[in-house]
């Protein structure tokens, strides 16, 4: 239900600084004011275009609680518009993917191209002359926007243009694209879905859990390596890593200082160890970059960065090693994650064989590092309930982070840089 | 898969007895029992979205060779593994068995049905899949060549399956 304009109830007390209060996460009238602020009135990530390669893909994805069908016709235009008949409001498309000319609602028979038009009424004589099908489409979602592949799109009456609203988050799209040799990724490998018992909000950027909600993946990796002195220094306030603001709520963390090897999906040879010229299909993977990039050195600096661009596109993207993860809200207290591994173009395919085993060891559903994260978020929401002190403290490095050329402002990987960018961000739209 | 022979007296019986062993060993999380079960050249298989494709372009709820199989029950033993800590309560049923196959290599082919209910934090989870092995029979008892774990929703957002399958 629209709440009607002026007569919107602020949130923005609940939102300062240093500190925001615990409602936010478990008040369920916050929520539905969040689907309708943030969901269905802000630019939202909804798909990547290889999920609809060939002519007549489809896909259907969900904002909020509303279907909406991606497609491509045989012009090779991609269209989004809700799932929804527009005689009776049944769902058309009842398939997460595939490949169609023709929706058809099975109510009562009405039939849309893939591109929308109504194109068959059963029975249309016992409408009267009135009766237009050219104004009976499938209802088209009111913004729609590509970049690099990345599809986004806004249910508002008004939206900024894309490239307003990606901001200083678009470099970064642009660099994790360039693991493979020609820009190119496809979201081929399938889906890793998951769900938790806690707000959506908590799938943010934190480079302080680390050490300790991922206690046992440093145990794996000291017991692969042996132990070691500088064992968690990468996530601590020793760190030559950063947390970054990047603005409109974007945020990413850089770990592009220190030896990246605290995170297990980054192990995989192919990804990060890239100076250890290991198979043939690395010798082949790095001479195509090297190619493109001038020299090894310079290949080595880029896929250091490129392997991992820890960047959140504000409200419900993440893009975490090769994952392209996807925030969809429930409820205030139930969210669900889902996550795709980025399968690169123009590369041997052990280098994306290995990719998905890596992906499986830390972001798997049943993998070693992501159910922690999960499990977390479920005890957050848990813990919230309690709210005789009803703030939680996001002010780690409030005073020490500073501004950059790249980012409104940088802070140590621990600091809540990321978390006070988001909730910026979010008083901002929920004022 | 090699030509299949006729199913051995006593195999049927065999077989079930070995996997109502390895259910008790899962659902009382005596990971390295259970570990001890299965031969070096294991995989432990969990599809995600379809029962199956390859692996080298899909990816997996889990896909284990041996060596991670080792790093998964070594995790699930260690402090500080927070998504079994504390540990699920598990029941499971493995029923509808049959055995498919005997080869002359001296693996038996099985499949089941398995129904799974788990408890953690109060609340009630009911897992089914349709499960298939390969046994290498080593006369006294069996080994896990490899185990497939078909879940029914492995196509929708699943909450935590960090335990034992």
């Amino acid at each position: 239900m629209k709440v009607a304009e002026g007569q919107q109830q602020s949130y923005t007390s609940l939102v300062r600084e240093d500190r925001v209060h615990s409602s936010i996460f478990t008040d369920e009238a916050i929520f539905e004011a969040e689907l309708e602020r943030i969901f269905y009135n802000h630019w939202v990530f909804l798909a990547h275009e290889s999920e609809i390669q060939q002519a007549g893909d489809y896909c259907v994805k969900t904002i909020g609680r509303k279907q909406i069908i991606v497609s491509r016709d045989k012009d090779g235009v991609i269209r989004a518009f809700f799932n929804r008949c527009r005689h009776r409001g049944s769902a058309v498309c009842s398939y997460p993917k595939g490949n169609a000319s023709f929706f058809r609602c099975p109510y009562h028979g009405w039939t849309y191209s893939n591109k929308g038009e109504l194109v068959g009424v059963p029975y249309q004589s016992r409408y009267g002359a009135d009766f237009d099908r050219s104004e009976l489409g499938l209802a088209k979602v009111p913004h729609l926007g590509e970049y690099r592949g990345f599809i986004f799109v806004s249910l508002a009456e008004q939206a900024p243009e894309l490239s307003e609203y990606l901001g200083r988050a678009a470099p970064f799209l642009d660099l994790f694209l360039t693991a493979s040799p020609t820009d190119r990724i496809e979201l081929s490998a399938g889906a890793s879905k998951s769900v938790f018992r806690g707000n959506w909000k908590f799938v943010g950027m934190d480079g302080y859990h680390v050490n300790f909600t991922h206690k046992t993946v440093l145990d794996l990796q000291t017991r692969a390596k042996g132990a070691s002195r500088a064992r968690g220094v990468n996530n601590s306030d020793k760190s030559p890593n950063e947390s970054w603001d990047l603005g409109n709520g974007h945020c990413r963390l850089d770990q592009s200082h220190g030896d990246p090897v605290d995170f297990g999906e980054e192990e995989a040879p192919g990804q990060a160890e890239t100076d250890v010229p290991g198979s043939e299909a690395d010798q082949v993977y790095l001479a195509s970059l090297e190619q493109r990039w001038g020299s090894r050195a310079a290949v080595n600096e880029r896929l250091n960065r490129a392997h991992d661009v820890h960047l959140h596109v504000w409200p419900n993207l993440q893009l975490i090693g090769g994952e392209v993860r996807v925030i969809r809200p429930i409820s205030a207290g139930v969210t669900e994650v889902t996550g795709y591994l980025a399968m690169l173009g123009d590369v041997p395919e052990e280098i994306n064989a290995r990719r998905i085993r890596a992906y499986e060891w830390f972001n798997g559903v049943a993998g070693f590092g992501s159910p922690d994260d999960r499990e977390i978020f479920e005890r957050n929401q848990v813990g919230l309930q309690a709210d005789q002190e009803p703030w939680i403290l996001l002010a780690r490095g409030q005073e020490m982070a500073e501004a950059s050329p790249h980012a409104e402002l940088i802070g140590n990987i621990t600091d809540e840089v990321t978390q006070r960018a988001q909730m910026r961000q979010w008083r901002e739209v929920m004022r | 898969m090699t030509a299949a022979t006729a199913v051995g007296p006593g195999t049927f019986e065999r077989v079930s007895s070995f996997l109502a062993y390895e259910a008790e060993l899962t659902d009382r999380h005596r990971f390295d029992e259970w570990l001890s079960l299965w031969l070096p050249e294991g995989v432990y298989w969990v599809p995600s979205n379809e029962e199956n494709y390859d692996p080298r372009t899909h990816l997996s709820i889990i896909y284990d060779n041996y060596e991670r199989l080792q790093e998964r029950c070594f995790r699930l033993s260690a402090e500080g593994v927070h998504s079994q800590d504390p540990r699920s309560r598990l029941c499971r049923t493995v029923g509808s068995v049959q055995v498919r196959a005997t080869n002359p290599d001296g693996t038996v082919e099985v499949g089941a049905t398995m129904v799974l209910v788990e408890v953690r934090f109060g609340v009630k989870n009911v897992y089914a899949a349709r499960v298939e092995w390969v046994l290498l029979d080593a006369g006294d008892t069996f080994k896990i060549r490899s185990k497939k774990v078909i879940l029914v929703d492995n196509d929708e957002p699943l909450g935590n399956v960090t335990f034992l399958l």
